[in-house]
């Protein structure tokens, strides 16, 4: 059973739906906004809905939901996202901003949300990262990317489950010719630097 | 993954050798849904076949032509809609020594009801039945005066009384805590029935499924007999979504989908731990029996067909993507393909139905080869 599960998770690709549905089983999930920003940077939003939810039954289980929500897997090692820094947490009821279309609730199941986010930022040292739910974890984790670098791509999701893989997902490195550009005007600058100084020095000792 | 790869590949050898003995195909377009509709309408719930064959289908829809209990022929034909509840989340027909009934848990309105097959309620256990200490259980909370999202827990536990002034909570450590129903101070919880099941005897099991997964049972009057399972050990279920009387044993057992685990286990009819049938599943939720088999309703995505020794011997309709959802529009399902599978019924031939939690309403069907 977890063999289809990791094809599919190897085939997760984008997904056109409809709304997402919360109640009952769409809540069960964390959902993990992954958005790739420029220059490296990622930013992660994992939110949790404790408004009606068979796992997550109040505020206090929400926050411990997401105190170790999945790892980063870097080389060997799964990387819990506190040592990427300290998440910041907030609280709304806002669906539709924290996860895929396809998940909004029916309407004929309106019950109350009460949502908790918590948000990571760092910059990736890696070219590619991905995510690793380790075993026995309670809560799947529902992995939707956007590319905030091509706002028009559709987004892409998937479902991870406990002992679970993401594909790897390539960050948005700087262009190498940033770097270069970058080096090169330094270079520029000290040069320009250095003809001005030598350029005094001469002045002055003519002057004197 | 080359692990998971060698499971396939084993799971796959062995679905090949079982199929000599169970083997399903898949019937397109078997429903016809109620005249002047596309689809059955917004589901939710369960399907079940009577002993003549016909199929009934919970739908929860808006269209009051749509929701309640729909019934359709052996052939998928729409027969008629039953003036009950939209939101009988699981219900089970069982024909014992009084005839053949629904046992339904009303999820919207926290009951169970025993009907006739033509939709008459002919008993009711209602919430008052339920035990104080899991009906009345409550969290209270407090809205923030500058940020009304945001709900500060003040409180849980079970609720006592309950005035125009106060709150009073009886906590876990027997103390009792008065909570003053200043503004925004609100309680929540309570039971969320999700479905019943009848032993032998007449009892009735009923599963507080989107609740705190706790099991009662109620005598065939409707009686408070006793109460077991919840989230503490020893069986430490989580969104124990359904549960069934597995009468492939003698004596009966108690299936229980605890869905948040991903696993099934048995229990006897008193409640103790009999052992796992299946771990690391696609969130079972809903099942059903004919002679030795079982079949599963996995709803992130599968549906699996299991022997009386644990045994895997058939998936159908596996989606290449996790799913559990239901905002899949008829646009995007695929022939064959499950979306998220909710309720699942055997017919009287051992053919597989399969309901779907679908905003559109989705019945799915396999024939046994013979």
């Amino acid at each position: 059973m977890r063999l289809a599960r990791s094809i599919l998770i190897l085939a997760a690709g984008g997904a056109v739906l409809a709304p997402l549905c919360v109640l009952g089983h769409g809540a069960e999930f964390l959902s993990a906004k992954l958005t790739l920003l420029p220059d490296a940077e990622v930013l992660l939003e994992i939110t949790a809905d404790y408004g009606s939810n068979p796992l997550i039954m109040d505020e206090a289980a929400a926050l411990d939901a997401l105190t170790d929500p999945v790892r980063l897997r870097q080389s060997e090692t799964l990387v819990p996202l506190s040592n990427l820094g300290k998440a910041t947490i907030s609280q709304h009821h806002n669906w539709a901003e924290y996860a895929p279309a396809a998940y909004l609730p029916s309407d004929t199941e309106g019950e109350a949300h009460a949502l908790i986010t918590s948000a990571w930022r760092w910059r990736s040292a890696e070219p590619e990262i991905v995510f690793e739910m380790p075993k026995g974890k309670l809560h799947d984790l529902l992995l939707w990317t956007l590319d905030a670098t091509q706002i028009e791509a559709p987004p892409k999701w998937m479902l991870l489950l406990a002992g679970d893989r993401s594909r790897p997902i390539p960050i948005q490195q700087t262009p190498w010719w940033r770097s270069w550009m970058a080096a090169a005007g330094a270079g520029g600058l000290i040069l320009l630097s250095a003809y001005f100084v030598s350029r005094n020095l001469t002045l002055r000792q003519r002057t004197l | 993954m080359s692990n998971r790869i060698l499971s396939l590949l084993s799971v796959m050898a062995f679905a090949s050798t079982a199929a000599a003995e169970v083997a399903y195909e898949f019937v397109p377009n078997f429903i016809t849904p109620p005249p002047g509709k596309e689809t059955i309408g917004d589901g939710h719930g369960e399907i079940a076949v009577d002993s003549a064959g016909n199929i009934y289908v919970s739908v929860q829809d808006k269209d009051p032509a749509l929701a309640g209990l729909q019934m359709y022929g052996k052939d998928g034909k729409f027969i008629k809609t039953l003036p009950l509840p939209p939101s009988l989340h699981g219900f089970v027909i069982r024909k014992l020594g009084d005839g053949e009934h629904i046992y339904a848990a009303v999820l919207g309105e926290q009951k169970v009801i025993k009907c006739n097959l033509d939709g008459t309620v002919v008993m009711e256990i209602p919430t008052s039945a339920f035990p104080a200490e899991q009906r009345d259980f409550v969290s209270v909370t407090k809205t923030d005066d500058v940020d009304p999202k945001k709900k500060s827990p003040i409180a849980s536990g079970l609720k006592i009384a309950d005035s125009k002034e106060e709150i009073t909570l009886k906590l876990a450590d027997g103390t009792e805590k008065k909570i003053p129903k200043e503004k925004g101070v609100s309680a929540a919880g309570g039971l969320k029935l999700t479905n019943c099941d009848v032993a032998p005897n007449g009892d009735i099991y009923v599963v507080d499924g989107y609740g705190r997964s706790f099991i009662f049972v109620f005598s065939a009057d409707g009686k408070f007999k006793s109460v077991f399972g919840g989230p503490d050990k020893p069986l430490a279920l989580a969104n124990a979504h359904k549960i069934f009387i597995d009468k492939r044993f003698e004596p009966a057992r108690v299936m229980i989908c605890d869905r948040g685990h991903k696993r099934m286990l048995h229990t006897d009819l008193a409640g103790n731990f009999i052992g796992e049938i299946a771990t690391e599943m696609r969130n079972p939720s809903s099942a059903s029996f004919h002679g030795d088999l079982m079949c599963v309703a996995e709803i992130a995505g599968n549906v699996s067909v299991w022997d009386n020794a644990n045994k895997r011997v058939a998936d159908l309709g596996t989606s290449p993507q996790m799913t559990n959802t239901p905002g899949i529009a008829p646009k995007d399902w695929q022939q064959g393909i499950v979306t998220s599978p909710h309720g699942i019924t055997f017919d009287n031939d051992g053919n597989i139905l399969e309901t779907e939690w679908n905003k559109w309403g989705r019945v799915l069907k396999w024939n046994v080869k013979k």
